[in-house]
């Protein structure tokens, strides 16, 4: 019995089997593939801080045809996927996720992020899991953070301090 | 008298074998560098060009994947959520094409900056360096010349996007 017990622990405990699922956006493709992590002012311009920018710079990646890819967004909700790149500047990686090639610029979202081929695509909900430890769980991050709802506070959710919402 | 080969360095008196060695060789070098060529990136940094550019400031996301209507006082709120979550931040012009920011004055910190987001849906005339590369716009901005603040009105039409509240 705990024999079967500790099974189902470590199956559950186990990395799932990750594949990039799509979203039905017009323009959308489901891509892999493999590329090298850069900070994309770096890779522009040459202004290169050590730490790919310590999250606070766009990340991207290159790649092995040297194609520039800027990571826009992660599986968490209204959120980039830089946080997820940064532990792997510098190095390559395997990505899946979604390629919008939308005529006015492409846009990548990052969902898995995986080392090696042998090892599973890890999600990309880094903005997540810091955002928790920093602020403490929300249902939802974007409503509950304060920079959020400072940035908001001034002019209201419409931009402006004369509408009001609702009327 | 033989053309001189631009890979094959100056011509010389050889004999056949060598002649032929060298032809291989030659053959060799085109090939190798024609694979170099291949297999460089696409597109190297390209010098930055001025611009002055207007448009909305809005996040890239909302934008181009077409989720939701993600002009003006509808998505005031969300560009802002989506820029401190630290989605890149785009400028739109009229014409629709996408400027992305990656630098505002001598701040470098291009996500979760909230001295851009304090500018989500701003109507903006800004002026900088662009550099495009893999048909992306990346903007180096120097000066706003002008912030009008939010005045595309898109609540009434589209409500709040894109949740209602």
């Amino acid at each position: 019995m705990r024999k079967l017990a500790l099974a189902v622990v470590l199956a559950l405990a186990a990395p799932s089997a990750h594949a990039a699922e799509p979203w039905g956006l017009k323009d959308e493709k489901l891509v892999s593939f493999k590329g090298k992590v850069v900070d994309v002012l770096c890779t522009l311009k040459g202004d290169c801080p050590a730490d790919c920018g310590a999250g606070k710079r766009q990340l991207g990646l290159v790649s092995t045809e040297g194609k520039l890819f800027t990571a826009s967004k992660s599986n968490t909700l209204f959120a980039g996927a830089a946080r997820d790149l940064l532990p792997w500047c510098g190095k390559t990686i395997e990505i899946d996720g979604l390629l919008i090639e939308n005529p006015a610029m492409p846009i990548l979202m990052v969902q898995g992020i995986r080392e090696t081929p042998d090892k599973e695509f890890a999600p990309t909900d880094q903005f997540e899991k810091d955002w928790t430890a920093a602020n403490g769980k929300a249902d939802e991050w974007w409503r509950a953070d304060p920079t959020v709802k400072a940035t908001l506070a001034p002019n209201g959710i419409l931009g402006r301090k004369d509408l009001k919402w609702p009327k | 008298m033989p053309a001189k080969h631009p890979i094959a360095g100056p011509s010389r008196a050889i004999g056949g074998d060598e002649r032929k060695r060298m032809t291989k060789l030659s053959q060799f070098r085109i090939l190798a560098l024609a694979a170099a060529l291949a297999a460089a990136p696409v597109a190297a940094a390209q010098e930055p060009r001025r611009v002055t550019i207007a448009g909305e400031v809005s996040d890239s996301w909302c934008t181009v994947s077409g989720l939701m209507f993600a002009r003006g006082t509808a998505h005031h709120q969300c560009a802002i959520w989506c820029a401190l979550g630290g989605i890149p931040v785009a400028i739109r012009s009229a014409d629709g094409a996408l400027y992305i920011l990656l630098k505002l004055g001598d701040d470098e910190n291009s996500a979760a900056n909230p001295r851009i987001a304090r500018m989500a849906t701003h109507e903006v005339v800004v002026e900088g360096e662009l550099l495009e590369r893999d048909g992306v716009n990346y903007l180096l901005v120097d000066r706003i010349a002008d912030d009008k603040g939010v005045i595309t009105m898109t609540h009434e039409e589209h409500g709040i996007q894109p949740f209602g509240n």
